[in-house]
């Protein structure tokens, strides 16, 4: 009789604990489920139901089916805007890895007085918010007073005077995308400066015993050690790329033209000024999916790279 | 570091190659001090002169032109509501995940980093309307919801990876003394988690205080306008023909990002890399 109380009360202790420890768990993660239901799953699923929709915001919406992903992809604006997409993260990793990779490399391997300083100044324009950044693009690129063209028509030289940066078709790319790989190669080089510092340090003792040294040692030791660490920037530059939108519209709204336009850009212009929402969301279905897969081929690379960590 | 090797010619030369790399980052900066004290006269007649007097109304000219008390005002408030949205959710959450493991938690989890692949742009429209249907248009807690919902992924990923990390027995102890999951929280784990909370109020503040496209979208009252959208202004309704009050624009609008990074550029280092680096 006594036994059976006990074990009752027992029983009765443990599931108030079992519970507390549920209600516990519970409200520990129902805030942030709650913002992220409200404010990001819903929208998500919204999106991809508008994106078969006829909506403008104005009456009611229409079942439409595949019009208008067929619409966009007839389009130049979103046919532009797709190169775009792919030429910049092209770039990205033509460019700003290889450079990023050689600063990396020099700041670790040599280490000066200079090395400090510039391990924080080479972030610097990293952490500018993008609308600063494209103030200072102008800066530099605009054609009045920007200062290519002023030291242009100071030192004479009429051809660096009449480059019109940002406005001419074939240049404004390659002024943002210059401006870009000011700003942003910083995270490259401190993302490969710590892959590098992680390394065994017997590697580079090894290796100058052996007499591999200096930029040998760097080809083939310390680059093949960053395949894991490359692949994943090459994915960073590539989803960067499809979300890209402030620096060209900040700079240049797109122009001249589509010569500057993103995905991003021709989903604003689509949603915010033609109130396309349909078409708007059609293009938010794409960046998305092209990212999701992007990020898969991320995972399946580090998986294979680096054992699953 | 400490131990220096000297590589004789060839570090000289790239020492030199990479100075004149972080010049190029600098002198962008830098540049506007050469304009920022002149007339427009005497910018026209000799931009690249050195400055003859210090002229400091430009100044006064560039703050009026961007309206920026305002503007640094609501990018306070809209940092501050970030955090104070983000961090909490993002640490209990993270916490649970990391201590409290089990198949449900895991899935909750998982759903929640996918999150972190998620793009913005995906969800623009619904978002706008969503918060006219709430009432939220055009608020600055408009702003401040959507923000933090996308940046809470990426810190309870974070929080969890932390808490993962320290021992269980301290928890245990606690817990064994009588102290409940809240107290163990409050009084055991947040505190030793305090790193992990110095990277993400750092962090989240510079996410929400840099961000654009959304307060692109969300906000049309120019009252509201935070300082990037101010900037933004001020570049569509000014641009660069006046030279002078343009660089005096630069260097002010770049001043709290610079003060901020001097002080803090150690932990923004960190976070951003720990970040990249866990999982």
């Amino acid at each position: 009789m006594q036994a059976g109380e006990l074990s009752a009360m027992s029983r009765q202790i443990r599931k108030k604990a079992e519970r507390d420890r549920r209600r516990f768990i519970f409200f520990c993660i129902l805030p942030a489920f709650l913002f992220l239901a409200v404010f990001m799953y819903y929208p998500i699923a919204e999106t991809f139901r508008l994106s078969f929709m006829k909506s403008s915001g104005l009456g009611a919406d229409r079942f439409i089916g595949w019009e208008n992903y067929k619409k966009l992809f007839a389009s130049e604006e979103f046919q532009q805007g797709l190169l775009h997409v792919f030429l910049w993260a092209f770039w990205s990793i033509i460019i700003q890895l290889p450079l990023a990779f050689f600063i990396a490399f020099s700041l670790t391997f040599y280490i000066n007085r200079f090395t400090r300083p510039m391990r924080a100044i080479f972030y610097l324009a990293n952490v500018l918010p993008s609308a600063i950044t494209a103030m200072l693009g102008k800066f530099v690129f605009s054609p009045t007073n920007g200062i290519l063209n002023s030291i242009g028509a100071n030192a004479g030289w009429k051809w660096l005077e009449d480059i019109d940066f940002l406005g001419d078709v074939h240049i404004a790319f390659w002024s943002v995308f210059a401006v870009a790989t000011w700003a942003y190669t910083g995270f490259p080089i401190i993302f490969l400066m710590s892959k590098i510092e992680q390394m065994p340090k017997d590697m580079k003792e090894a290796a100058e015993i052996d007499g591999v040294t200096g930029w040998k040692y760097a080809w083939y030791i310390v680059l093949p050690n960053l395949k894991g660490a490359f692949r994943i920037l090459a994915v960073l530059c590539t989803i960067g790329s499809l979300k890209l939108f402030d620096l060209p519209y900040m700079m240049t709204t797109g122009g001249p033209g589509y010569a500057t336009i993103t995905l991003g850009i021709s989903l604003y212009r689509q949603g915010f000024i033609n109130w396309q929402y349909g078409r708007a969301s059609a293009i938010g279905v794409v960046i998305l999916i092209l990212s999701l897969v992007f990020t898969v081929l991320e995972f399946a690379g580090h998986g294979g790279d680096e054992g699953g960590k | 570091m400490g131990r220096h090797v000297r590589y004789g010619v060839p570090e000289v030369i790239i020492t030199i190659i990479l100075i004149l790399l972080s010049l190029t980052i600098l002198l962008p900066m830098l540049l506007p001090w050469m304009f920022v004290f002149k007339t427009q006269l005497e910018y026209a007649y000799d931009p690249w002169a050195w400055p003859k007097q210090f002229l400091w109304s430009n100044f006064q000219d560039a703050w009026e032109a961007i309206q920026i008390g305002q503007g640094l005002l609501n990018t306070l408030i809209v940092s501050l509501g970030a955090i104070l949205v983000t961090v909490p959710s993002s640490a209990l959450a993270g916490y649970v995940f990391a201590k409290y493991r089990s198949k449900t938690t895991e899935i909750l989890f998982y759903a929640i980093l996918i999150g972190y692949f998620i793009p913005i742009q995906m969800g623009l429209i619904p978002l706008y309307k969503l918060n006219i249907k709430l009432g939220l248009s055009n608020t600055l807690i408009g702003l401040i919801l959507p923000m933090s919902a996308f940046l809470i992924p990426f810190w309870t990923l974070i929080y969890r990876s932390f808490f993962a990390a320290l021992p269980n027995e301290l928890s245990d102890a606690a817990r064994i003394d009588g102290a409940g999951h809240w107290a163990t929280l409050s009084r055991i784990m947040l505190p030793l988690a305090n790193p992990a909370t110095v990277l993400a109020l750092l962090l989240v503040f510079i996410s929400a205080w840099s961000d654009y496209f959304l307060s692109l979208i969300m906000l049309n009252d120019q009252k509201l306008f935070t300082m990037q959208l101010r900037v933004s202004q001020f570049l569509n309704a000014y641009g660069t023909d006046r030279m002078p009050r343009y660089a005096a624009a630069v260097i002010i609008s770049m001043a709290p990002t610079i003060i901020m990074y001097l002080f803090g550029h150690r932990w923004i280092l960190q976070g951003t890399l720990a970040g990249a680096i866990k999982e």
